[in-house]
């Protein structure tokens, strides 16, 4: 009994020797594989990077509708910046004076939306990922000025230029910092003259192209021979 | 100053305008100034529109052109059409403006002592004539050829067709799509049997996932991704961009994954390992309906003159297929492709997973490749493996480039190896041919000459004494123009070229014809999802332009091929057609009659019992299948399609130490191809008035280059100098630089390398090794 | 070199006529309200001599109601 029982532990340790050894010889076969850390790759182009970034609510905007009533229009959205494309000034009271980088801003401005208090719709910022608001973002403290300018009336990207009867107007503005054409063209804070029809297209600039690459007018194509 | 003064004006006038505006707010709350996003768009009058396919990509969008007083004044989407839904790409909605540039082509010019004469035309199609015919009787038949275009329209593809191989009795024909689709054909020639997609662009309403394969089509083919990306917001498909560059594309997918360049061939290939590794194999379909092959490998790049090459094919079993598998495991594959293990295990799990349906598209980065006929084969292999082929939402969609690359060079086939039905080698073609064009059958000879790039080789050889180029700009899209360029110059060839605008083509040519554009003219058009669409002439053309498909007949009757020529003037399209539709009658290919085109945005061939066929070898939808099963890939004898054995072999020239970036060359959406139309758009010219290098922020930051800055791209056969462009439209990887190749002043194409697929002869723009310095 | 904004209101139903005379004078743009019987109406006129003509030639208008200034620019 006792001879079988040695026998049985014997075979029991050489089966578990045979197998031990033999799942070593098969990972040992095995191609050693250690996964390298991919190389950092800047995924994001700058100029580009805004293009898409409200695309996930197009379906929204559209939904809103084309008679949607109310909601700023340029006039108003002229009356808080000095020129197109400088920073609007805040045109209402700040709740933290010390509030930075974090996303006080951000609560209403990411998404917009109605406040009662001002009765109006919050604009949705083009750039959310810029979180220092107030480096270019300052209150309106006064009306007042410290001496007089003839500073003003800066010419305004004008409304309505497409080459043909229905074709895509193009873009009369600089996009730099405000690449993503629906957080300003769609949605209830859009002036009403520059919503655009057709939110759900998203693909923007497959119609509309920016046509001021140069500083000056480059002219119509003239061969250089 | 006036410039100012006149916005001033206008500036105040329009303040003037919306302070009344306001005031009349007030007054009447809720008062509507119905044209307030309309005002500045002139007022349309008696506008009559007409229907047509767009002149760009090959896409075939419906278009509808608005006309006034005989002039082209507005361009619209078909709401019509399947294909566009009554949306367009800024090139689609601005094309008719090129017609007014003021150097547009309006007179035949002669080159006569060195300059330029304005000639009637008779007199130039006299020349012309003349001269192809005295250099037929001095140097033979061989020593004339014409090059064609995939932007050609179909009547004029077949009466160049004809021209050549019917009344002359010459193969060199050949044409630009060699440059862009060639691999494409091959591809599904050696897959299938068959050319052209299986689908159609209805299959992006039904597909989960898209998978774009080295193609940027955000920019390419925007009206389709615009399709994609309503999917992708409406119903949650994906779009998984896997691209050798980051691009528009690639922000607007779910996944963007980069890969090395030439590596696709790998990955493709380990996506097939994983398949059949995880028992993902779709096993009835597999045994049903497809067999096993190799061909032969180190085929070489085509680098040497007179290069030849022919595949044999060879059966395997798929026991030795999963042999040659091994060494594309995820693991091994993943060291060089740059592509992570992850990466590819998630693309193979999307097409392995049965519950998923996956379309793959690409164009030129597939195309465009020294082993361009292999990469088709294996994103067949992938579809092919796990049955997604052929079904609605499920399928590979080969996309072209230009309107009618499908529809005129390879249905109509100005290739030098090809017929309007089947090719020159077979003899019951040959017959086919000779009988609807009622030549002598012997006339057509059984063995094809020069492709595209050879055929510039034997200008530069002097082997070729006439060349006529039509509706193409061969010394901006070649690669390698600076052989070519010299080549063209040479006196010993007559070089005569038709177009709309001078290019530097039409700067090298000893006479220029002035060709009619687009909806000056009829035609038709077919597109890459088997569409044709026919158009009426819109508006008169300037001056003495003339059709390209009238020019060839002109040229034909004065050469004394006049009965071979009966059309008329006013109806030669319509006549042509039906002509043309003879060689395609059967259910295979069967073309729509023009009575039916007329009333529709496009029909898809094969058109049966009134009926377009939607996705073909699919029994549900496709009349041509006669084996009783689902499916039948009739265009192999044995109804199978082949899944080919094809593996991962090097470009021809890669990054060294003395060139260590790869070069790659594309389009930007405003632009399209050589720029010759787009840039006399303004709207588009000032969108991108000039080409770029992109880099990568890191490798300009070594090299101290800032954007804007110009640099020197150089290769060991050229160089060019252009603005670098950092952080721009787009992203290459590090160690690789992208140059657009539509600036006819900053030509790119002096640098890129003619090595081609041994298959398709179609050459690789998209990789090449540069140096790069400050200029 | 004047510019001037007015509003325009016509007589019921008087809408087309009324733009279509507007139409035939020159140096005059017209932006009609799509729901109310009134105009925005601005010409741009190189002297002052040609301002009152052009103001003379709207008041002349059969179906108008009634004619009032906006705003005025002088762009010299």
């Amino acid at each position: 009994m006792k001879r079988i029982f040695l026998i049985g532990i014997f075979a029991l340790l050489t089966l578990t020797v045979v197998l031990i050894w033999s799942k070593s010889y098969y990972a040992e076969q095995e191609e050693a594989y250690v996964e390298l850390p991919a190389e950092t790759e800047i995924h994001l182009i700058p100029s580009e990077m805004g293009v898409f970034e409200r695309a996930s609510f197009a379906n929204d905007y559209e939904a809103i509708g084309n008679d949607f009533k109310g909601g700023r229009s340029l006039d108003t959205y002229y009356e808080n910046r000095a020129f197109h494309g400088a920073p609007p000034s805040i045109p209402h009271p700040i709740t933290d004076e010390l509030s930075m980088g974090d996303k006080s801003c951000l609560k209403c401005h990411e998404n917009g939306g109605f406040v009662a208090k001002f009765n109006s719709y919050t604009p949705v910022v083009p750039h959310p990922e810029k979180v220092n608001c107030r480096q270019c973002h300052v209150a309106q403290n006064t009306t007042s000025l410290f001496k007089e300018t003839s500073a003003g009336g800066f010419p305004k990207p004008s409304i309505g230029n497409a080459e043909f009867i229905g074709s895509p107007p193009i873009i009369p503005h600089q996009i730099q910092l405000h690449e993503n054409c629906l957080a300003c063209h769609a949605g209830p804070s859009a002036p009403k003259e520059i919503r655009v029809t057709h939110p759900e297209r998203t693909n923007c600039r497959q119609c509309h192209v920016v046509n001021n690459k140069g500083m000056t007018d480059i002219g119509v194509f003239i061969r250089k021979k | 100053m006036e410039q100012k003064i006149i916005d001033r004006r206008s500036f105040i006038k329009k303040m003037a305008a919306l302070a009344a505006m306001t005031a009349a707010a007030s007054m009447f709350p809720g008062i509507i100034f119905g044209y307030e996003q309309e005002a500045g768009i002139p007022k349309g009058g008696n506008i009559d529109w007409k229907k047509g396919p767009c002149r760009f990509c090959g896409v075939g969008c419906g278009i509808l052109v608005g006309v006034e007083n005989g002039k082209a004044v507005a361009v619209k989407g078909d709401p019509n059409s399947e294909v566009n839904k009554g949306l367009l790409c800024v090139k689609g909605y601005h094309q008719t403006i090129c017609i007014q540039a003021k150097d547009r082509l309006t007179h035949a010019l002669v080159k006569k002592n060195g300059s330029y004469v304005k000639t009637p035309i008779k007199e130039a199609l006299d020349i012309v004539a003349k001269k192809m015919k005295q250099t037929i009787e001095k140097h033979g038949k061989d020593s004339v050829a014409m090059y064609t275009s995939g932007q050609s329209t179909i009547p004029e593809g077949y009466v160049a067709s004809k021209f050549m191989k019917g009344a002359i009795g010459t193969n060199n024909l050949d044409c630009n799509a060699r440059l862009c689709m060639a691999s494409a054909v091959t591809g599904f020639l050696t897959s299938f049997g068959a050319d052209e997609p299986m689908g159609c662009y209805e299959d992006i309403d039904y597909a989960d996932y898209f998978v774009t394969w080295g193609n940027n089509m955000a920019e390419m083919h925007p009206v389709l991704f615009s399709r994609m990306l309503e999917q992708k917001n409406n119903r949650g498909a994906k779009i998984i961009d896997f691209a050798t560059r980051t691009t528009r594309s690639s922000m607007a997918s779910n996944k963007s994954i980069l890969f090395e360049p030439q590596t696709d061939l790998a990955v493709a290939n380990a996506i097939c390992y994983e398949i059949i590794n995880n028992g993902w194999v779709n096993k009835s379909f597999v045994e049903k309906h497809c067999r096993f092959s190799k061909g032969k490998i180190k085929m070489g790049y085509g680098l040497e003159d007179n290069y030849n090459f022919k595949d044999e094919p060879q059966s395997i079993d798929f026991e030795s297929f999963k042999k040659f598998l091994k060494d594309y495991t995820p693991e091994k594959v993943s060291k060089y492709s740059k592509v992570s293990v992850k990466d590819i295990k998630y693309l193979a799990n999307i097409y392995g997973n049965p519950n998923n349906k996956v379309v793959s598209f690409w164009c030129m980065g597939m195309n465009q490749h020294t082993r361009g006929t292999w990469m088709n084969n294996l994103v067949y292999n992938i579809h092919l493996l796990t049955g997604k082929i052929s079904i609605p939402g499920n399928g590979p969609f080969s996309l072209t480039g230009q309107p009618s690359a499908c529809g005129t060079a390879r249905e109509v086939g100005t290739f030098t190896h090809k017929l309007p039905k089947g090719v020159v080698t077979e003899e019951k073609d040959r017959k086919l041919a000779a009988k609807i064009w009622k030549v002598p059958y012997e006339r057509i000879p059984s063995k094809p000459t020069y492709h595209a790039t050879e055929m510039f080789r034997a200008v530069d050889r002097g082997e070729i004494k006439f060349i006529w180029i039509q509706a193409t700009n061969p010394l901006v899209s070649l690669p390698k123009t600076s052989r070519y360029r010299p080549a063209l110059k040479k006196d010993s060839c007559f070089v005569v070229v038709s177009d709309v605008f001078p290019t530097p083509t039409s700067d090298v040519a000893d006479v220029i014809l002035p060709a009619s554009w687009h909806i000056e003219k009829g035609g038709l058009y077919g597109n890459s999802e088997r569409r044709t669409q026919y158009w009426k002439k819109m508006v008169e053309g300037p001056g003495d332009s003339m059709p390209d498909a009238w020019m060839f007949i002109e040229v034909a009757k004065r050469m004394g091929y006049g009965k071979l020529f009966p059309y008329t003037r006013e109806n030669h399209v319509e006549e042509i057609y039906n002509e043309y539709r003879q060689f395609h009658v059967g259910p295979k290919h069967e073309m729509a009659p023009l009575d039916v085109l007329e009333k529709q945005s496009g029909v898809i061939w094969p058109y049966v019992n009134g009926k377009s066929t939607q996705w073909r070898f699919n029994a549900k939808y496709d009349p041509a299948c006669k084996n009783g099963e689902d499916f039948h890939f009739y265009g192999n004898d044995d109804g199978k399609a082949v899944i080919w054995q094809r593996p991962f072999e090097p470009a021809p020239e890669m990054p060294d130490k003395d060139y260590p970036f790869w070069l790659n060359t594309g389009r930007v959406i405003e632009h399209w191809h050589t720029g010759s139309m787009t840039r006399r758009i303004p709207v588009l010219h000032k969108a991108m008035p000039h080409s770029y290098v992109e880099l990568h922020p890191e490798d300009a930051k070594k090299y101290g280059i800032a954007n804007g800055q110009k640099v020197k791209v150089s290769s060991r056969r050229g160089s060019c100098t252009l603005p670098a462009s950092i952080n721009e439209r787009g992203l290459p990887t590090r160690g690789q630089v992208f140059v657009p190749f539509f600036d006819e002043n900053m030509l790119i194409n002096d640098v890129t390398l003619d090595a081609f697929c041994p298959i398709s002869k179609e050459p690789d723009y998209k990789k090449c090794a540069v140096k790069i310095e400050k200029a | 070199m004047p510019i001037k904004s007015y509003i325009l209101h016509f007589e019921e139903g008087k809408k087309e006529i009324v733009l279509k005379e507007l139409h035939n004078l020159q140096n005059c743009e017209v932006i009609p309200a799509q729901n109310q019987n009134v105009l925005v109406v601005v010409t741009a006129t190189d002297t002052e001599e040609l301002d009152n003509n052009i103001y003379n030639q709207i008041l002349e208008i059969e179906g108008l109601k009634h004619l009032s200034l906006v705003s005025g620019f002088d762009t010299n």
